[in-house]
């Protein structure tokens, strides 16, 4: 038997995190996991992430990992990898497969932060090989590197479909739709413009039908559903697809807490059951702490919080820290929920509370929705995101769109980004403070167009892609815009290209005049293209250019 | 009415195996799962028992938290059997 003080079950960012914390509180801490290389879901996300400052934000998640890897190691976490939990028994007894023997640890506190498992969807034809969940997909591409068909159908058009989507084209592969059976997009509009601007089309009120074939996926039909979510008779399609990748929603992997006979409650906004925690993320078991997805699904940032705030706690239950706890912990609290404000995190927040409430015992009244407290200004991010693609009226009254008056006068930042999504990289990035965020991390990016003068350095910056330059006084009959555009291979400079709007439509011929990709863009090259004039605020990208 | 499909990939069970189950009394995960070896499988019920709780709300009425997941023994992840011969208290 291993003797330790705390014991964190999964090292990805919630229990990366909640290591570190105790670590450096002076506990003695055991890190579990059950894959080779820790990171958890952070090894696969190879695109830049959203958040503050204080969560990396901008930094892609492999590197996040990377980062947190190195803190676990300095601060002198014990780390034993490839090691499976099989069992929890009571509050302090963890089974595990090591040197080929079943071992026990005993720890005076564990913290399980097993993160969340991928929901199936079934139809006729679902366990046809190429049928398969998108975070599959997403490990054989950014893992091991192969790509797992040449023309995909993804169904649902949250974050996790919207993004392993655009890794699919990034990979090489087609992306023949993205079908929602909701009527209108569950994730950010910024993750669905960059794919929308491939050409790729989102079929919102679709469901898939049947995926076809022998041996393996050769076609899928798809089929368009009512309010009630029945499919509509006569509108089936069919796509010629060899790939079929469900991401219909992940649900906590609590199977440990279950194990142990923790509380639970069931809550659909975060996913189904999670186990009861408090304020300390401590559940109905004394000294058993939860934290990251298995508490409800959310995100990596929110993740690392409550893994700071478990492992701070269980370290202050050990006598570590003393009177620094109470401070460290209300720091990462407010951190939490201004992670959890806008229309996007209210539900999660209002979640959270009836979570906490429940373990208090006292049922937390169902309140409605307290706007005035989240959103300053809901009545700007009122847009109609359905797939992604912002008509111009909306943007021209976005805060981040700079004057006519402006745009003629020369070369100048336009931030497309419309909805409260706690982001700020941005911000950071502009060395002339044009850009400002406030109150909350949530609240829209307002350019200040006067003080920008078109540098380009905040669109490599901005994870959403979202940012572009325009110069209307390039030439006489020629305007020059600049986008990231995160495909190999990059065009050169001189040749022409095909230039598309927001839907992907090839509108107009450019040719490239300038490709940027220093060292600090961090991998998102930025191209500049000239355009006729009549296209300044109509092309936003370019046509890729074969594939691979 | 869609043709009939697998819902347990693991165990190879089918829809209507398991709205059988229910109807022969089935009222719980654990019920179906004894019944039906649906959720017995290698995923010890991860890629199933959400489908397997969606057929149970629709069929029985009840709400789905008050489905909850059939009972969790350990080991919840496949180990070799003959690493348990050898453990220590
Ligand atoms: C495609 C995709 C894109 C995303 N994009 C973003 C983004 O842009 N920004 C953002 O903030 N978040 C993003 N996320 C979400 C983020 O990755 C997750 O919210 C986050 O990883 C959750 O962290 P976690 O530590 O709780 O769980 P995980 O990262 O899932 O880690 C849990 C770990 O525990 C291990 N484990 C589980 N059970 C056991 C056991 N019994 N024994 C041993 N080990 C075990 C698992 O193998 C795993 O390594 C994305 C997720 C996906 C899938
Ligand atoms: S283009 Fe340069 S000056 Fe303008 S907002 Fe971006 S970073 Fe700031
Ligand atoms: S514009 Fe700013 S807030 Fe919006 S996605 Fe980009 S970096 Fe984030
Ligand atoms: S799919 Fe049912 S046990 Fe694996």
């Amino acid at each position: 038997m291993h003797e330790v003080e705390i014991a964190v079950v999964g090292a990805g960012p919630a229990g990366l995190s909640a290591a570190i914390e105790a670590a450096r509180a002076g506990a003695k801490v055991l890190l579990l996991d059950e894959n080779r290389k820790p990171g958890g879901q952070l090894f696969k996300q190879i695109h830049k992430f959203f958040g503050s400052k204080a969560h990396y934000a901008a930094v892609r998640g492999i590197d996040i990992g990377c980062r947190l890897l190195d803190e676990a190691q300095e601060s002198g976490v014990e780390t034993w990898l490839n090691i499976p939990v099989w069992g929890l028994f009571g509050n302090h007894t963890l089974a595990v497969i090591r040197d080929g023997r079943a071992q026990t640890v005993r720890a005076k506190k564990i913290i399980l932060a097993t993160g969340a498992s991928e929901n199936a969807l079934s139809f006729p034809g679902w366990t046809l090989p190429g049928v398969m969940t998108a975070g599959a997909a997403q490990t054989m591409m950014n893992i091991h590197r192969v790509l797992p068909g040449q023309r995909v159908l993804m169904v649902g058009a949250g974050n996790i479909g919207l993004i392993v989507s655009y890794q699919l084209l990034q990979a090489g592969g087609e992306v023949v739709a993205v079908i929602e059976a909701m009527d209108q997009i569950g994730g950010y509009a910024v993750h669905a413009a960059k794919i929308r601007r491939a050409g790729v089309p989102i079929l919102v009120s679709h469901t898939i039908r049947e995926a076809h074939g022998r041996e393996q996926v050769e076609a899928a039909t798809i089929v368009q559903v009512d309010e009630q979510m029945q499919p509509i008779p006569g509108t089936e399609r069919r796509l010629g697809v060899d790939t079929v990748c469900l991401a219909v929603g992940l649900t906590p992997l609590a199977e440990l807490g279950w194990m142990a006979g923790c509380g639970f409650a069931y809550i659909p906004d975060l996913g189904g059951f999670v186990p009861l925690h408090d304020e300390n993320m401590e559940t109905t078991l004394p000294g058993l702490y939860v934290a990251g997805d298995i508490t409800g699904i959310e995100e990596a940032n929110s993740a690392m919080e409550e893994g700071r705030l478990a492992g701070l706690a269980a370290a202050e239950a050990l006598g570590y820290l003393r009177e620094e706890a109470i401070s460290r912990k209300a720091e990462v609290r407010q951190r939490l929920d201004s992670l959890r404000l806008g229309p996007f995190g209210e539900k999660r927040q209002r979640a959270k509370e009836r979570l906490l409430g429940e373990c208090r015992g006292q049922l937390a009244k169902q309140e409605p929705p307290d706007v005035s407290k989240s959103c300053q200004d809901l009545t700007r991010s009122r847009i109609t995101v359905v797939t992604g693609v912002l008509s111009l009226e909306e943007l021209a009254g976005s805060p981040g769109y700079p004057s006519q008056e402006r745009l003629r006068s020369g070369k100048v930042a336009v931030i497309e980004c419309m909805q409260q999504i706690p982001c700020d990289p941005c911000v950071g990035a502009c060395p002339r403070g044009a850009i400002s965020i406030a109150p909350t991390i949530t609240d829209l990016p307002v350019l200040d167009a006067e003080k920008c003068n078109g540098c380009g350095l905040c669109l490599p910056a901005c994870p959403g892609l979202a940012i572009f330059l325009v110069d209307l006084t390039f030439s006489p009959t020629e305007t020059l815009v600049a986008f990231p555009y995160e495909y190999l291979p990059l065009p050169k400079v001189g040749t022409e290209v095909e230039a598309v709007d927001r839907e992907g439509h090839v509108v107009a011929r450019g040719r490239v005049v300038r490709v940027q990709n220093p060292p600090r863009y961090d991998r998102t090259p930025v191209i500049s293209i000239a355009i006729p004039k009549e296209f300044a605020q109509v092309v936003r990208s370019i046509k890729r250019s074969g594939k691979r | 009415m869609i043709e009939d499909k697998v819902l347990c990939r693991c165990e190879e069970v089918l829809e209507s195996e398991i709205r059988e189950a229910i109807q022969a009394g089935a009222r719980t995960l654990h019920g179906v799962k004894i019944r039906t070896r649906a959720g017995m499988g290698l995923c010890q019920g991860q890629t199933c028992q959400r489908l397997i709780a969606r057929i149970l709300a629709e069929e029985t009425g009840q709400s789905p938290a008050e489905i909850l997941p059939a009972t969790y023994r350990p080991p919840c992840r496949p180990i070799n059997l003959s690493f348990l011969s050898g453990v220590e208290g």
